[in-house]
């Protein structure tokens, strides 16, 4: 190629790249600029902002009710992530079948993740209603005390994390079923001729493969939860109390609701570097496990 | 290997793009006076299609028939939806020049000089004529009149006539105090299948609406919530004791749905409606919901507590002029005022049963006190109007209240000691009163 033939395709590289560069600058980089600025100041929305300094970061260090929330979030992830990798990979392999009927199966795990959450919401009352709901018709089935669910303070987070592992885990799903596709059906023919069983077929081949994809679904679904938000402020509002008010409702609450965007603006970037560590810790616990063919 | 190095960065890129788009605010558009007329935008919260929204836009019809210099640009919705968007189009400096501000909130846009002081405007109506004014005045340390009342709100004692005959049950009366409710409560009380569950409660002690549930019981056993010197005074003795009587009510008595049974069967705005409960404390804009549950009920004014107060409150919703506006902006925004507080209008707007009329001319029509519909007696709410105090208003309200309704449900629900909880609820609520600065 010539060296004016290879301008012309920068030039053009550059104009298809413009549209999603210009979204960068304008939408992401000068918000987080912004807010970074934000962060350091006491701003009310309304009259300018007045620079105090590291004030709010001190501030957050005292402030029971953030920590309260890193608790919550904490313990939310805590159950989420766990469950919804299994759950979605023990799906994913069971859906990897040649069946009839199987797309419209895979369809229907996929129903909840392109609903809203105000509509999820609707189903998750329908079972978790202290009164109506079924989840203690069930219970009842085993001669256990009815529970109040998300109306209590011990069961809502539990309670938020299932309703949050039931919509989110077909998409995880459709990730594990992609890496499924791509594992040499050799591989699983060659171990079957040697005799090994469907567990541990499992566990040898299909575990190993697919780690690169549960690598991805790991770190994909602890940025979720960590921004947990619409879940909580539908179905609970943060409550009973400040039983189940995570990070993102507590830093929406400080700027939207109480005029206090400075802070806010704080609360975010202690979020998005707790974010970060977690991100780069999974990142570099990986080369422990994750197989890359 | 190279495809580790992707999937690296691709992964941490994921992770870099969605913790950013957690941050980000918006604006909006705004426009401007055409051809000599007057465009004022109009800001109000309603359900829309509903009768509020519908008598609203009949009004601004009127309205705008009667002055054709002016038009009106109309942004509704509902109550929630209402409020966040106006603080975002407050801090884009794209707010209408007149919105309709729930009367605990004209303190917390007035102190961030959002609003512009309609007292000298208001110089050319005779101020006695409306009520609501002094509470407006009030709330703010300097007295000026950041809102105009727009429709008020007092509370009193609902009762559903049918579950009182079908018990044998005397109504309350206005004499009552606080041991008179809880043993007609108890008479109320009833498992009507026998299964061992209560079917009808006396009474609905606890809501999350404030003012219908702890606030005005705090101020019947002789406490407050904020001192007139601007201090928090949720942490009292008389505090203790209003709290320890409505957990007396809930779990000793039984007589009344504790918030966790409250929040089970549906709500607590339903409760009334539904017949699960034979009384409960309500603002005027209760009558519409519970005539929706077509409920026969009267209103009487609210016991008495220990000390002989009723601990009556209101709130007055009021009209408020965005400061950043144009003065011939301001100055269409105070016709419209103007208009709003009018006979005919205000007649228009009780019709709907959604407030009490503000003009007092119109509140005294006997269209207003003695409907055909229940309750047939509303003088109960025109009587508590005149003795209310206000809702602790300052420029912190929204958080202030969430920080002691916080603690005061932990205290309801017993997650907290009633002692411990308030001493929470007073530490907090006073944080937030003392980090607030006024703006300007």
């Amino acid at each position: 190629m010539t060296g004016s033939g290879k301008l012309v395709e920068k030039l053009w590289a550059g104009l298809f790249a413009s549209p999603y560069l210009a979204h960068l600058v304008l939408l992401t980089a000068w918000p987080v600029l912004a807010l970074s600025y934000l962060s350091f100041t006491d701003y009310d929305t309304v009259s300018s902002p007045n620079w105090i300094g590291l004030d709010n970061y001190t501030r957050l260090l005292k402030d029971e009710h953030f920590w309260n929330s890193l608790l919550n979030t904490g313990l939310f992830a805590l159950l989420y992530v766990p469950l919804q990798t299994v759950l979605a990979l023990v799906l994913a392999v069971g859906l990897n079948q040649r069946l009839r009927f199987m797309p419209l199966l895979r369809g229907a795990y996929f129903v909840p993740v392109v609903s809203s959450w105000v509509v999820i919401a609707y189903v998750a009352d329908a079972v978790f209603n202290p009164r109506t709901g079924s989840a203690n018709t069930v219970l009842g089935w085993f001669g256990a005390d009815p529970q109040t669910w998300l109306k209590s303070p011990a069961l809502v987070i539990p309670t938020l994390a299932l309703v949050a592992v039931w919509k989110g885990v077909g998409y995880m799903m459709v990730l594990f079923l992609a890496g499924l596709q791509s594992i040499p059906k050799e591989l699983y023919e060659a171990a079957e001729v040697d005799g090994a069983g469907p567990v541990r077929r499992f566990w040898r081949i299909t575990v190993p493969a697919v780690s690169g994809t549960t690598f991805l679904v790991l770190v994909l679904s602890t940025i979720s939860v960590l921004q947990a938000f619409e879940q909580v402020y539908v179905m609970t509002g943060g409550g009973p109390g400040d039983a189940s008010e995570v990070t993102v409702l507590y830093m929406y609450r400080q700027g939207f609701e109480f005029f206090q965007m400075g802070y806010a603006a704080a609360v975010a970037w202690v979020l998005f570097g707790i974010t970060l560590v977690l991100t780069l810790f999974q990142l570099w616990l990986q080369r422990k496990w994750v197989h890359y063919a | 290997m190279p495809e580790r190095e992707r999937s690296r960065i691709a992964a941490l890129g994921t992770a870099l793009t969605l913790t950013l788009t957690t941050i980000a605010a918006c604006g909006g558009g705004g426009g401007e006076a055409a051809g000599g007329k007057v465009t004022l935008t109009l800001g109000y919260y309603a359900e829309a299609g509903g009768p509020a929204d519908g008598t609203m836009r009949k009004l601004v019809d009127q309205f705008t028939k009667a002055n054709p210099g002016i038009e009106v640009k109309i942004e509704s919705a509902d109550y929630d939806q209402f409020y966040k968007r106006l603080r975002t189009q407050l801090a884009g400096g794209q707010a209408p020049d007149v919105w309709l501000s729930d009367g605990v909130l004209v303190q917390e846009f007035s102190g961030r000089n959002s609003l512009r002081d309609l007292t000298k405007y208001a110089s050319d109506l005779d101020l006695a004529g409306y009520y609501g004014i002094d509470i407006i005045k009030k709330g703010d340390p300097q007295g000026r009149l950041f809102g105009f009342p727009q429709g008020a709100q007092s509370t009193a004692l609902f009762y559903n006539k049918a579950i009182f005959a079908k018990a044998g049950v005397e109504p309350p009366t206005a004499d009552w105090t606080y041991d008179d409710l809880l043993a007609a409560a108890k008479k109320l009380t009833q498992d009507t299948n026998g299964d061992g569950k209560t079917d009808v409660y006396g009474f609905r002690a606890y809501s999350p609406s404030f003012v219908e549930s702890w606030w005005p019981m705090v101020k019947a056993f002789g406490g407050d919530v904020l001192a007139d010197n601007g201090k928090i005074a949720i942490d009292s003795p008389q505090s203790r004791e209003a709290l320890t009587w409505m957990n007396r009510a809930m779990y000793e008595e039984k007589i009344a749905p504790d918030p966790v049974t409250t929040e089970a069967l549906g709500k607590s705005q339903i409760l009334f409606p539904s017949g699960i409960v034979a009384m409960q404390f309500g603002i005027y804009a209760r009558i519409q919901t519970a005539a929706q549950g077509k409920i026969d009920m009267g209103a009487v004014p609210l016991p008495k507590g220990p000390t002989g107060q009723r601990g009556d409150l209101a709130n007055i919703n009021s009209w408020v002029v965005n400061r950043a506006s144009s003065e011939p902006e301001a100055a269409a925004a105070w016709k419209w005022i103007k208009f709003f507080a009018g006979e005919g209008p205000q007649a228009e707007w009780m019709s709907i049963g959604e407030a009490i009329p503000i003009n007092k001319k119109v509140a005294q029509t006997p269209a207003f006190l003695n409907p055909a519909t229940p309750p047939t007696d509303r003088r109960p709410f025109t009587d508590a109007l005149a003795d209310a105090d206000d809702l602790g208003l300052n420029p912190v309200w929204s958080e202030y209240t969430a920080a002691i309704t916080k603690q005061v449900t932990a205290a309801l629900s017993k997650q907290t000691g009633i002692e411990d909880a308030l001493k929470i609820a007073q530490t907090d609520a006073q944080a937030v009163v003392d980090r607030f600065k006024p703006a300007g």
